[in-house]
């Protein structure tokens, strides 16, 4: 299968999946490429309607992850053929179109609604267990509130060179021996360069019973402790 | 049960919330975190000394792997004298690829003694159909190409996506489902899953 997918050849997926996805809120994009007036009479809920000749010119109004999962569905196969084609070069691995169509979805006794379709994708990627969102974190690194503590887990060497005001540097291969230097009673937030370690230091201090989140972002920290996050 | 130092250990405990408190003071046994994801007892025997899941990232700054097993995620210190086997380095290897970890105890943590890279399924190559071949015969149709497709992965990976026209067969179930395979003999089939190379 993967050989399958990076070779950019078709890929369907099931009604049983869209379902899945919609009742346990997975975030995932479901277009309509039917002519608009067609998918106005009957669509499925929650899908963005862009006629297929509309899509080649489309390609600023696709989600910037590039795995988001996109399911496209039409009225003929050829037609979801060529829209897969069109947004497979533009990169996005979990493509798929619905196998079946509306009328499978029907058919499987999902319900089908009228009337204005969205135009516009909203895609908001799944956060990863304990992580906490860039505003959040900023947030916390202008106000400093008192029940939280900003945990530097980079290398020392990497902290001399510039740190959050107010955070307090411990290495993430070192916080298991050093416990005793991190407050029970505060929220740790932990950030490194990129996250990974982050992520770690978050694993090891929940294991070890702290309140604790990480952030999942790149960081970059000058020496007056002036900060810039972003995120791919 | 595996040993590690004794203040984390404990801690682990009560931040699990599994510290069973007896009447008389004693504690019991928690559930241990799993070392073998599902997927891996197909082939593998769990053992107490391999972690066996999907990799899940790694620090070369803090020498530590991350691995995935179910529902638990285990960090595991490495160095120099750490083997690895199927991977030029550890950045190499992809996110969520089936690894074998063999854990031993230094200085309270788990190190990693070695680490294995699932490595492609020897298929002889007269058995093997190349994805060129197989997207022609999908484009010809089932019929038309005489032939049909058994996705072997589990279900939900089948219902995520799949080659178009394929039947879905989890393989840890195919006894059962043999009946879904075509009656005529001589047909074509192709399987596949999530990847022997």
């Amino acid at each position: 299968m993967p050989a399958w997918k990076k070779a950019g050849n078709l890929v369907a997926s099931t009604v049983i999946n869209l379902k899945e996805a919609m009742d346990k809120d997975i975030p995932h994009v479901l277009i309509d490429i039917r002519p608009a007036d067609e998918a106005k009479k009957e669509h499925i809920k929650g899908a963005v309607s862009i006629p297929l000749n509309e899509l080649a010119t489309s390609k600023d109004r696709f989600p910037a992850d590039k795995k988001a999962p996109i399911i496209i569905y039409c009225s003929t196969v050829k037609a979801s053929e060529e829209a897969f084609a069109v947004v497979r070069k533009w990169g996005y691995s979990n493509l798929s179109y619905l196998d079946g169509s509306i009328e499978a979805w029907k058919k499987a006794g999902n319900p089908v609604v009228s009337g204005d379709l969205a135009t516009t994708i909203v895609y908001v990627p799944k956060p990863r267990p304990g992580e906490i969102s860039i505003d959040e974190f900023k947030g916390i690194a202008e106000t400093k509130p008192g029940d939280k503590l900003i945990l530097d887990v980079r290398d020392v060497d990497e902290a001399s060179s510039g740190m959050l005001i107010g955070a307090r540097n411990i290495p993430t291969k070192d916080i298991t021996s050093k416990l005793s230097d991190i407050p029970k009673d505060k929220e740790i937030i932990t950030h490194c360069i990129t996250g990974v370690r982050a992520e770690m230091a978050y694993h090891q201090l929940k294991e070890a019973g702290y309140k604790v989140r990480f952030l999942n972002a790149d960081i970059k920290i000058d020496k007056d402790g002036k900060y810039e996050i972003t995120k791919e | 049960m595996f040993k590690k130092s004794t203040t984390l250990a404990t801690a682990v405990l009560v931040a699990a919330g599994l510290f069973l408190l007896s009447s008389d003071g004693t504690t019991a046994e928690p559930a241990p975190k799993p070392k073998i994801a599902a997927p891996c007892k197909q082939c593998h025997a769990p053992d107490e000394k391999i972690l066996r899941g999907g990799f899940a990232g790694v620090s070369k700054k803090a020498e530590t792997i991350q691995i995935q097993i179910g529902p638990a995620t285990w960090l595991v210190k490495f160095g120099d004298d750490t083997k690895l086997t199927g991977a030029e380095k550890f950045s190499a290897i992809p996110k969520e690829k089936e690894i074998a970890i063999a854990v031993t105890e230094k200085e309270g943590s788990l190190y990693a003694t070695g680490v294995s890279v699932k490595p492609p399924a020897k298929i002889a190559p007269e058995k093997l159909m190349t994805t060129e071949d197989l997207s022609k015969l999908v484009a010809m149709g089932a019929d038309k190409g005489n032939f049909t497709l058994v996705d072997s992965r589990p279900g939900a990976r089948y219902n995520e996506g799949h080659i178009p026209g394929a039947i879905s067969i989890y393989d840890a179930e195919f006894e059962k489902n043999a009946g879904k395979l075509p009656k005529e003999k001589d047909k074509l089939l192709v399987f596949y899953c999530a990847g022997a190379t």
